[in-house]
Protein backbone atom coordinates (compact mmCIF):
# COMPACT_ATOMS: atom_id res chain seq x y z
CA UNK A 1 0.00 0.00 0.00
CA UNK A 2 2.77 2.65 0.99
CA UNK A 3 6.25 2.20 -0.31
CA UNK A 4 8.70 4.23 0.96
CA UNK A 5 12.24 4.08 -1.16
CA UNK A 6 15.39 5.83 0.31
CA UNK A 7 13.73 8.66 0.94
CA UNK A 8 15.51 12.30 1.71
CA UNK A 9 14.25 15.69 2.90
CA UNK A 10 16.59 18.58 3.60
CA UNK A 11 15.47 21.98 5.23
CA UNK A 12 17.65 24.46 3.50
CA UNK A 13 21.38 22.59 5.53
CA UNK A 14 19.42 20.53 7.67
CA UNK A 15 19.05 17.00 6.55
CA UNK A 16 16.00 15.78 8.40
CA UNK A 17 15.69 12.96 6.50
CA UNK A 18 18.58 11.05 5.57
CA UNK A 19 17.36 7.97 4.12
CA UNK A 20 14.14 6.17 5.05
CA UNK A 21 12.59 3.07 3.23
CA UNK A 22 9.60 1.50 4.52
CA UNK A 23 6.61 -0.53 3.43
CA UNK A 24 3.42 -0.71 4.70
CA UNK A 25 0.54 -3.39 4.05
CA UNK A 26 -2.98 -2.87 3.75
CA UNK A 27 -5.00 -2.91 6.91
CA UNK A 28 -1.23 -2.37 8.65
CA UNK A 29 -0.91 -0.26 11.66
CA UNK A 30 2.32 1.44 12.29
CA UNK A 31 3.37 3.63 14.92
CA UNK A 32 5.91 5.91 14.65
CA UNK A 33 8.02 7.14 17.65
CA UNK A 34 10.95 8.98 18.24
CA UNK A 35 12.63 12.04 20.08
CA UNK A 36 11.69 15.24 19.59
CA UNK A 37 12.82 16.86 16.00
CA UNK A 38 13.77 13.18 14.90
CA UNK A 39 11.73 13.81 11.73
CA UNK A 40 8.64 12.09 12.50
CA UNK A 41 6.37 15.01 11.15
CA UNK A 42 8.20 15.33 8.62
CA UNK A 43 8.30 12.14 7.43
CA UNK A 44 4.16 11.52 7.84
CA UNK A 45 4.15 14.78 5.74
CA UNK A 46 6.11 13.45 3.12
CA UNK A 47 3.30 11.10 2.42
CA UNK A 48 0.90 12.77 1.19
CA UNK A 49 4.00 15.80 -0.58
CA UNK A 50 2.89 18.44 2.24
CA UNK A 51 6.48 18.61 2.06
CA UNK A 52 8.52 18.36 -0.96
CA UNK A 53 11.27 15.29 -0.96
CA UNK A 54 14.98 15.91 -1.96
CA UNK A 55 15.38 12.31 -3.31
CA UNK A 56 13.98 8.65 -2.83
CA UNK A 57 10.34 7.30 -4.17
CA UNK A 58 7.11 7.42 -2.23
CA UNK A 59 4.39 5.05 -3.30
CA UNK A 60 1.24 5.23 -2.40
CA UNK A 61 -1.07 2.06 -3.98
CA UNK A 62 1.58 2.03 -6.77
CA UNK A 63 1.61 5.67 -7.72
CA UNK A 64 4.84 7.49 -7.48
CA UNK A 65 4.18 10.92 -5.92
CA UNK A 66 7.76 11.98 -6.48
CA UNK A 67 6.71 11.76 -10.02
CA UNK A 68 6.20 15.02 -11.60
CA UNK A 69 3.44 13.24 -14.07
CA UNK A 70 1.38 12.28 -10.75
CA UNK A 71 -1.47 13.99 -10.04
CA UNK A 72 -0.73 15.25 -6.78
CA UNK A 73 -4.46 16.07 -5.83
CA UNK A 74 -5.96 12.63 -6.92
CA UNK A 75 -3.64 11.07 -4.89
CA UNK A 76 -4.08 13.11 -1.65
CA UNK A 77 -7.89 12.15 -1.93
CA UNK A 78 -6.90 8.71 -0.91
CA UNK A 79 -4.69 9.61 1.71
CA UNK A 80 -6.36 11.17 4.77
CA UNK A 81 -4.74 13.25 6.91
CA UNK A 82 -5.07 13.94 11.10
CA UNK A 83 -3.10 16.88 12.46
CA UNK A 84 -1.92 17.87 15.99
CA UNK A 85 -3.82 21.20 15.79
CA UNK A 86 -6.96 19.69 14.22
CA UNK A 87 -7.19 22.63 11.56
CA UNK A 88 -10.92 22.56 11.37
CA UNK A 89 -12.45 25.17 8.98
CA UNK A 90 -13.51 27.84 11.91
CA UNK A 91 -16.02 29.80 9.17
CA UNK A 92 -17.53 26.53 8.06
CA UNK A 93 -20.03 24.67 10.40
CA UNK A 94 -19.05 20.57 11.53
CA UNK A 95 -21.07 19.42 8.92
CA UNK A 96 -19.74 21.69 6.15
CA UNK A 97 -16.44 20.89 7.40
CA UNK A 98 -16.52 17.14 6.64
CA UNK A 99 -19.06 18.07 3.32
CA UNK A 100 -16.52 20.71 2.05
CA UNK A 101 -14.11 18.54 -0.20
CA UNK A 102 -16.62 15.45 -1.11
CA UNK A 103 -18.54 18.33 -2.62
CA UNK A 104 -16.16 20.18 -4.09
CA UNK A 105 -13.18 17.30 -4.78
CA UNK A 106 -15.41 14.49 -5.48
CA UNK A 107 -18.49 16.05 -6.63
CA UNK A 108 -20.77 14.72 -4.91
CA UNK A 109 -24.24 16.48 -4.53
CA UNK A 110 -25.20 17.85 -1.29
CA UNK A 111 -27.37 15.79 -0.01
CA UNK A 112 -25.35 12.62 -0.28
CA UNK A 113 -22.55 14.41 0.92
CA UNK A 114 -24.77 15.31 4.10
CA UNK A 115 -25.88 12.23 4.92
CA UNK A 116 -22.56 10.58 4.71
CA UNK A 117 -21.35 13.31 7.13
CA UNK A 118 -23.88 12.45 9.72
CA UNK A 119 -23.15 8.90 9.51
CA UNK A 120 -19.58 9.63 9.65
CA UNK A 121 -20.28 12.04 12.58
CA UNK A 122 -22.43 9.68 14.24
CA UNK A 123 -19.13 7.05 14.48
CA UNK A 124 -17.29 9.30 16.12
CA UNK A 125 -19.71 10.29 18.59
CA UNK A 126 -20.45 13.71 17.83
CA UNK A 127 -24.19 13.64 15.70
CA UNK A 128 -25.69 16.36 17.95
CA UNK A 129 -22.98 18.51 16.72
CA UNK A 130 -23.76 19.10 13.40
CA UNK A 131 -24.62 23.10 13.22
CA UNK A 132 -22.01 24.15 15.57
CA UNK A 133 -18.99 25.86 15.01
CA UNK A 134 -15.64 23.81 15.43
CA UNK A 135 -14.80 26.93 18.40
CA UNK A 136 -17.74 26.09 20.41
CA UNK A 137 -16.44 22.30 20.26
CA UNK A 138 -13.92 20.76 22.83
CA UNK A 139 -10.41 19.42 21.76
CA UNK A 140 -11.40 16.03 21.83
CA UNK A 141 -14.35 16.54 19.94
CA UNK A 142 -12.86 18.92 17.03
CA UNK A 143 -9.92 16.32 16.98
CA UNK A 144 -12.71 13.47 16.47
CA UNK A 145 -14.18 16.00 13.98
CA UNK A 146 -10.86 16.41 12.07
CA UNK A 147 -10.82 12.39 11.68
CA UNK A 148 -14.51 12.13 10.50
CA UNK A 149 -13.62 14.66 7.52
CA UNK A 150 -10.50 12.77 6.64
CA UNK A 151 -12.71 9.66 6.28
CA UNK A 152 -15.23 11.98 4.59
CA UNK A 153 -13.08 11.32 1.55
CA UNK A 154 -12.90 7.18 1.72
CA UNK A 155 -9.12 7.40 2.24
CA UNK A 156 -7.04 3.93 1.64
CA UNK A 157 -4.78 5.24 4.18
CA UNK A 158 -5.02 7.45 6.97
CA UNK A 159 -1.67 9.42 8.47
CA UNK A 160 -2.25 10.89 12.18
CA UNK A 161 0.68 13.20 13.34
CA UNK A 162 0.30 13.44 17.45
CA UNK A 163 -3.32 13.49 17.14
CA UNK A 164 -3.82 13.75 20.81
CA UNK A 165 -0.48 15.96 21.64
CA UNK A 166 -2.62 19.20 21.71
CA UNK A 167 -5.71 17.66 23.75
CA UNK A 168 -5.93 17.72 27.45
CA UNK A 169 -5.44 14.30 29.24
CA UNK A 170 -8.78 13.20 29.86
CA UNK A 171 -9.47 14.19 26.29
CA UNK A 172 -7.06 11.97 25.00
CA UNK A 173 -9.25 8.80 25.42
CA UNK A 174 -11.90 9.11 23.81
CA UNK A 175 -9.82 10.28 20.43
CA UNK A 176 -7.64 7.21 20.64
CA UNK A 177 -10.86 5.45 21.19
CA UNK A 178 -12.01 6.67 17.65
CA UNK A 179 -8.89 5.92 16.22
CA UNK A 180 -8.91 2.07 17.57
CA UNK A 181 -12.30 1.56 16.25
CA UNK A 182 -10.77 2.62 12.67
CA UNK A 183 -8.23 0.26 13.03
CA UNK A 184 -10.45 -2.60 13.69
CA UNK A 185 -12.12 -1.32 11.33
CA UNK A 186 -9.51 -2.20 8.48
CA UNK A 187 -7.88 1.02 7.68
CA UNK A 188 -4.16 1.31 6.71
CA UNK A 189 -2.96 3.87 9.49
CA UNK A 190 0.44 5.45 9.88
CA UNK A 191 0.39 6.86 13.12
CA UNK A 192 2.62 9.50 15.07
CA UNK A 193 2.29 9.30 18.61
CA UNK A 194 3.58 9.36 21.86
CA UNK A 195 0.76 7.40 23.29
CA UNK A 196 3.35 4.12 23.88
CA UNK A 197 -0.37 2.10 25.83
CA UNK A 198 -1.85 3.07 22.18
CA UNK A 199 1.16 1.72 19.83
CA UNK A 200 1.18 -1.37 22.23
CA UNK A 201 -2.46 -2.26 21.75
CA UNK A 202 -2.78 -0.95 18.45
CA UNK A 203 -0.18 -1.05 16.35
CA UNK A 204 1.31 -3.88 14.25
CA UNK A 205 4.34 -2.26 14.07
CA UNK A 206 6.08 0.60 16.28
CA UNK A 207 9.21 2.62 14.25
CA UNK A 208 11.69 4.60 16.50
CA UNK A 209 13.05 7.03 14.41
CA UNK A 210 16.17 8.79 15.30
CA UNK A 211 17.96 11.89 13.62
CA UNK A 212 16.52 10.62 10.50
CA UNK A 213 16.95 7.66 10.28
CA UNK A 214 14.42 4.17 11.45
CA UNK A 215 16.93 3.02 14.35
CA UNK A 216 15.04 0.05 14.86
CA UNK A 217 11.53 -1.47 14.35
CA UNK A 218 9.28 -4.54 15.35
CA UNK A 219 6.21 -6.07 16.99
CA UNK A 220 4.88 -3.52 19.57
CA UNK A 221 5.53 -6.29 22.34
CA UNK A 222 9.54 -7.00 21.08
CA UNK A 223 10.01 -3.53 20.78
CA UNK A 224 8.84 -2.24 24.20
CA UNK A 225 10.39 -4.74 26.01
CA UNK A 226 13.44 -5.85 24.14
CA UNK A 227 14.82 -3.05 22.29
CA UNK A 228 18.24 -3.78 20.15
CA UNK A 229 19.73 -0.55 20.16
CA UNK A 230 21.40 1.59 22.39
CA UNK A 231 19.48 4.90 21.32
CA UNK A 232 16.60 2.92 21.78
CA UNK A 233 16.64 1.79 25.07
CA UNK A 234 17.28 5.32 26.09
CA UNK A 235 14.49 6.84 24.62
CA UNK A 236 12.38 4.25 26.12
CA UNK A 237 13.63 4.66 29.24
CA UNK A 238 12.33 8.33 29.48
CA UNK A 239 9.21 7.65 28.13
CA UNK A 240 7.75 4.65 29.48
CA UNK B 1 -14.60 88.71 8.79
CA UNK B 2 -17.70 88.65 6.91
CA UNK B 3 -19.03 85.35 5.22
CA UNK B 4 -20.65 85.54 2.41
CA UNK B 5 -22.97 82.91 2.60
CA UNK B 6 -24.56 83.79 -1.07
CA UNK B 7 -21.19 82.30 -2.19
CA UNK B 8 -21.98 78.65 -0.95
CA UNK B 9 -25.43 79.35 -2.21
CA UNK B 10 -25.16 80.49 -5.48
CA UNK B 11 -22.33 77.34 -5.87
CA UNK B 12 -24.01 74.61 -3.75
CA UNK B 13 -25.49 72.89 -7.14
CA UNK B 14 -22.23 72.57 -8.40
CA UNK B 15 -20.81 71.93 -5.09
CA UNK B 16 -23.96 68.99 -4.94
CA UNK B 17 -22.70 67.77 -8.13
CA UNK B 18 -18.94 67.77 -7.70
CA UNK B 19 -19.77 65.21 -4.59
CA UNK B 20 -21.35 63.16 -6.91
CA UNK B 21 -19.18 62.40 -8.96
CA UNK B 22 -16.39 62.51 -6.29
CA UNK B 23 -18.57 59.30 -5.07
CA UNK B 24 -18.90 58.00 -8.26
CA UNK B 25 -15.15 58.48 -9.15
CA UNK B 26 -14.13 56.99 -5.68
CA UNK B 27 -16.52 54.08 -5.74
CA UNK B 28 -15.16 53.18 -9.22
CA UNK B 29 -11.62 53.40 -7.59
CA UNK B 30 -12.11 51.07 -5.06
CA UNK B 31 -14.20 48.24 -7.09
CA UNK B 32 -11.76 48.21 -9.92
CA UNK B 33 -8.88 48.69 -7.29
CA UNK B 34 -10.25 45.49 -5.37
CA UNK B 35 -10.40 42.90 -8.31
CA UNK B 36 -7.20 44.31 -9.41
CA UNK B 37 -5.47 44.46 -6.09
CA UNK B 38 -6.92 40.56 -5.09
CA UNK B 39 -4.78 39.51 -8.80
CA UNK B 40 -1.84 41.84 -7.64
CA UNK B 41 -1.56 39.79 -4.44
CA UNK B 42 -2.22 35.99 -5.63
CA UNK B 43 0.69 37.01 -8.55
CA UNK B 44 2.84 38.32 -5.36
CA UNK B 45 2.34 35.44 -3.50
CA UNK B 46 3.27 32.71 -6.12
CA UNK B 47 6.19 30.47 -5.52
CA UNK B 48 7.46 31.28 -8.77
CA UNK B 49 9.98 33.81 -8.40
CA UNK B 50 9.85 35.21 -12.18
CA UNK B 51 5.92 35.46 -11.68
CA UNK B 52 6.01 37.45 -7.91
CA UNK B 53 8.73 40.62 -10.02
CA UNK B 54 6.61 42.44 -12.32
CA UNK B 55 3.56 42.34 -9.03
CA UNK B 56 6.52 43.22 -6.76
CA UNK B 57 7.80 45.95 -9.33
CA UNK B 58 3.90 47.03 -9.75
CA UNK B 59 3.04 47.72 -6.28
CA UNK B 60 6.75 49.47 -5.49
CA UNK B 61 5.78 51.72 -8.28
CA UNK B 62 2.52 52.74 -7.18
CA UNK B 63 2.85 53.11 -3.58
CA UNK B 64 6.76 55.00 -3.97
CA UNK B 65 5.60 57.87 -6.06
CA UNK B 66 2.96 60.15 -5.60
CA UNK B 67 -0.70 59.70 -7.04
CA UNK B 68 -0.82 63.45 -8.60
CA UNK B 69 2.69 62.54 -10.81
CA UNK B 70 0.40 59.12 -11.35
CA UNK B 71 -2.51 61.01 -12.66
CA UNK B 72 -0.58 63.81 -14.65
CA UNK B 73 1.01 61.05 -16.70
CA UNK B 74 -1.97 58.96 -16.63
CA UNK B 75 -3.84 61.92 -18.11
CA UNK B 76 -1.15 63.32 -20.46
CA UNK B 77 0.54 60.78 -21.41
CA UNK B 78 -1.19 57.14 -21.62
CA UNK B 79 -4.55 58.07 -22.22
CA UNK B 80 -4.52 60.24 -24.93
CA UNK B 81 -2.50 57.03 -26.64
CA UNK B 82 -6.23 55.50 -26.55
CA UNK B 83 -8.64 58.58 -26.57
CA UNK B 84 -8.65 62.24 -28.22
CA UNK B 85 -9.05 64.52 -26.42
CA UNK B 86 -8.69 62.42 -23.01
CA UNK B 87 -11.50 62.93 -20.58
CA UNK B 88 -10.40 63.74 -17.13
CA UNK B 89 -13.07 61.68 -15.28
CA UNK B 90 -11.72 58.71 -17.31
CA UNK B 91 -8.33 59.24 -16.67
CA UNK B 92 -9.06 60.29 -12.70
CA UNK B 93 -11.14 56.83 -12.68
CA UNK B 94 -7.64 54.71 -14.52
CA UNK B 95 -5.55 56.81 -11.61
CA UNK B 96 -7.26 55.96 -8.57
CA UNK B 97 -7.72 52.55 -9.69
CA UNK B 98 -4.21 51.70 -10.45
CA UNK B 99 -3.04 53.11 -7.28
CA UNK B 100 -5.68 52.02 -5.08
CA UNK B 101 -5.12 48.13 -6.33
CA UNK B 102 -1.54 48.33 -5.18
CA UNK B 103 -2.05 49.28 -1.84
CA UNK B 104 -5.41 47.25 -2.09
CA UNK B 105 -3.11 43.96 -3.16
CA UNK B 106 -0.62 44.62 -0.46
CA UNK B 107 -3.94 44.68 2.16
CA UNK B 108 -5.37 41.51 1.15
CA UNK B 109 -2.02 39.81 1.00
CA UNK B 110 -1.48 40.38 4.35
CA UNK B 111 -5.13 39.05 5.25
CA UNK B 112 -4.21 36.07 3.29
CA UNK B 113 -0.99 35.52 5.47
CA UNK B 114 -2.62 36.06 8.76
CA UNK B 115 -4.59 32.92 8.43
CA UNK B 116 -3.18 29.92 9.94
CA UNK B 117 -0.48 28.05 7.37
CA UNK B 118 -2.39 24.65 8.96
CA UNK B 119 -5.47 25.84 7.03
CA UNK B 120 -4.31 25.56 3.48
CA UNK B 121 -2.58 21.96 4.49
CA UNK B 122 -5.45 20.29 5.90
CA UNK B 123 -7.67 21.72 2.39
CA UNK B 124 -4.70 20.46 0.29
CA UNK B 125 -4.65 17.13 2.26
CA UNK B 126 -8.61 16.84 1.31
CA UNK B 127 -7.33 17.19 -2.32
CA UNK B 128 -8.19 20.45 -3.23
CA UNK B 129 -6.24 22.01 -5.51
CA UNK B 130 -4.55 25.49 -4.85
CA UNK B 131 -7.16 27.47 -6.53
CA UNK B 132 -10.00 25.69 -4.51
CA UNK B 133 -8.38 25.86 -1.07
CA UNK B 134 -8.02 29.76 -1.60
CA UNK B 135 -11.74 30.18 -2.73
CA UNK B 136 -13.03 28.09 -0.32
CA UNK B 137 -10.95 28.13 2.54
CA UNK B 138 -8.42 30.75 2.80
CA UNK B 139 -10.39 34.02 0.86
CA UNK B 140 -13.21 33.76 3.22
CA UNK B 141 -11.68 33.74 6.47
CA UNK B 142 -9.26 36.44 5.05
CA UNK B 143 -12.10 39.12 4.14
CA UNK B 144 -13.19 39.46 7.85
CA UNK B 145 -9.73 40.73 8.25
CA UNK B 146 -9.51 42.84 5.35
CA UNK B 147 -12.46 44.78 5.99
CA UNK B 148 -11.11 47.44 8.26
CA UNK B 149 -8.23 48.21 6.36
CA UNK B 150 -10.04 48.30 3.07
CA UNK B 151 -12.59 51.07 4.98
CA UNK B 152 -9.48 53.17 5.66
CA UNK B 153 -8.27 52.27 1.66
CA UNK B 154 -11.54 53.73 0.85
CA UNK B 155 -11.21 57.33 3.08
CA UNK B 156 -8.17 57.63 1.88
CA UNK B 157 -9.43 57.25 -2.10
CA UNK B 158 -11.97 59.67 -1.32
CA UNK B 159 -9.63 62.03 -0.03
CA UNK B 160 -7.28 61.77 -2.67
CA UNK B 161 -9.61 62.04 -5.25
CA UNK B 162 -9.83 65.55 -4.80
CA UNK B 163 -6.24 65.35 -7.04
CA UNK B 164 -9.06 65.19 -10.05
CA UNK B 165 -9.17 68.73 -9.90
CA UNK B 166 -5.67 68.89 -11.32
CA UNK B 167 -6.99 67.71 -14.41
CA UNK B 168 -10.40 69.72 -14.48
CA UNK B 169 -12.04 66.51 -13.72
CA UNK B 170 -15.32 68.16 -12.01
CA UNK B 171 -15.16 66.17 -8.90
CA UNK B 172 -16.08 68.68 -5.65
CA UNK B 173 -12.63 69.69 -5.31
CA UNK B 174 -12.71 71.33 -8.96
CA UNK B 175 -16.00 73.32 -7.94
CA UNK B 176 -14.25 74.57 -4.98
CA UNK B 177 -11.63 75.64 -6.74
CA UNK B 178 -14.02 77.11 -9.23
CA UNK B 179 -15.75 79.26 -7.17
CA UNK B 180 -12.55 80.41 -5.47
CA UNK B 181 -11.67 81.38 -8.79
CA UNK B 182 -14.74 83.25 -9.89
CA UNK B 183 -15.31 85.45 -6.36
CA UNK B 184 -11.88 85.86 -5.81
CA UNK B 185 -12.38 84.16 -2.19
CA UNK B 186 -10.88 81.80 0.02
CA UNK B 187 -12.72 81.01 3.32
CA UNK B 188 -16.17 80.44 1.93
CA UNK B 189 -15.79 77.62 -1.32
CA UNK B 190 -12.81 75.94 0.47
CA UNK B 191 -14.66 75.59 3.86
CA UNK B 192 -17.45 74.36 2.34
CA UNK B 193 -16.02 71.70 0.40
CA UNK B 194 -13.73 70.66 3.14
CA UNK B 195 -16.71 70.25 5.64
CA UNK B 196 -18.79 68.39 2.61
CA UNK B 197 -15.47 65.73 2.49
CA UNK B 198 -15.83 65.34 6.22
CA UNK B 199 -19.42 64.54 6.07
CA UNK B 200 -18.24 62.43 3.69
CA UNK B 201 -15.32 60.62 5.52
CA UNK B 202 -17.54 60.69 8.62
CA UNK B 203 -20.41 58.60 6.97
CA UNK B 204 -18.26 56.21 5.95
CA UNK B 205 -16.50 55.86 9.23
CA UNK B 206 -19.64 54.91 10.25
CA UNK B 207 -20.42 52.48 7.77
CA UNK B 208 -17.47 50.66 8.62
CA UNK B 209 -17.52 50.48 12.21
CA UNK B 210 -21.15 48.99 11.95
CA UNK B 211 -20.00 46.33 9.06
CA UNK B 212 -17.70 45.61 11.28
CA UNK B 213 -19.67 45.34 14.56
CA UNK B 214 -22.16 43.14 12.02
CA UNK B 215 -19.26 40.70 10.96
CA UNK B 216 -18.34 40.43 14.70
CA UNK B 217 -21.78 39.31 16.01
CA UNK B 218 -22.32 37.25 12.81
CA UNK B 219 -18.99 35.30 13.96
CA UNK B 220 -20.24 34.08 17.19
CA UNK B 221 -18.28 31.16 16.30
N1 LIG C 1 9.33 24.00 7.57
C1 LIG C 1 10.56 23.78 8.12
N2 LIG C 1 11.59 24.59 7.82
C2 LIG C 1 12.81 24.37 8.36
N3 LIG C 1 13.09 23.39 9.21
C3 LIG C 1 12.10 22.55 9.56
C4 LIG C 1 10.78 22.70 9.04
N4 LIG C 1 10.01 21.73 9.55
C5 LIG C 1 10.81 21.00 10.35
N5 LIG C 1 12.06 21.47 10.36
C6 LIG C 1 13.19 20.92 11.11
O1 LIG C 1 13.26 19.55 10.84
C7 LIG C 1 13.61 18.83 12.00
C8 LIG C 1 12.62 17.72 12.23
O2 LIG C 1 11.37 18.29 12.52
P1 LIG C 1 10.06 17.43 12.72
O3 LIG C 1 8.97 18.38 12.97
O4 LIG C 1 9.90 16.51 11.58
O5 LIG C 1 10.40 16.61 14.02
P2 LIG C 1 9.44 15.72 14.90
O6 LIG C 1 10.11 14.40 15.03
O7 LIG C 1 8.08 15.75 14.36
O8 LIG C 1 9.49 16.44 16.32
P3 LIG C 1 8.31 16.68 17.37
O9 LIG C 1 8.20 15.44 18.20
O10 LIG C 1 8.82 17.84 18.17
O11 LIG C 1 7.08 16.99 16.62
C9 LIG C 1 13.73 19.83 13.12
O12 LIG C 1 15.11 20.11 13.30
C10 LIG C 1 13.01 21.03 12.61
O13 LIG C 1 13.60 22.20 13.10
MG1 LIG D 1 6.18 16.54 14.99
Amino acid sequence: MINVKNLKKSFGDNEVLKDISLHVSTQEVVVVIGPSGSGKSTFIRCLNMLEEVNGGQVLIDGKDLTDKKTNINEVRTDVGMVFQHFNLFPHKTILENITLAPMNVRGLKKAEAEEKARTLLAKVGLAEKAAAYPDSLSGGQKQRVAIARALAMEPKVMLFDEPTSALDPEMVGEVLEVMKQLAKDGMTMIVVTHEMGFAREVGDRVIFMDNGYIVEQNEPKALFDAPQHERTKSFLSKVL
Amino acid sequence: MDFRFDIVTDYMPFFLKGMGITIGVSLAGVLIGLILGLFIALGKMSSNRWIRLPFNIYINIFRGTPLLVQLLIIHFGVVPLFMSPSNPLVSLVIGLSLNAAAYIAEIFRAGIQSIDRGQMEAARSLGMTRVQAMKLVILPQAVKRVIPPLGNEFIVLLKESSLGSVLAAPELMYWGRAAAGQYIRVWEPYITVALIYLVLTLSLTYLMNYVERRLNTDDQR
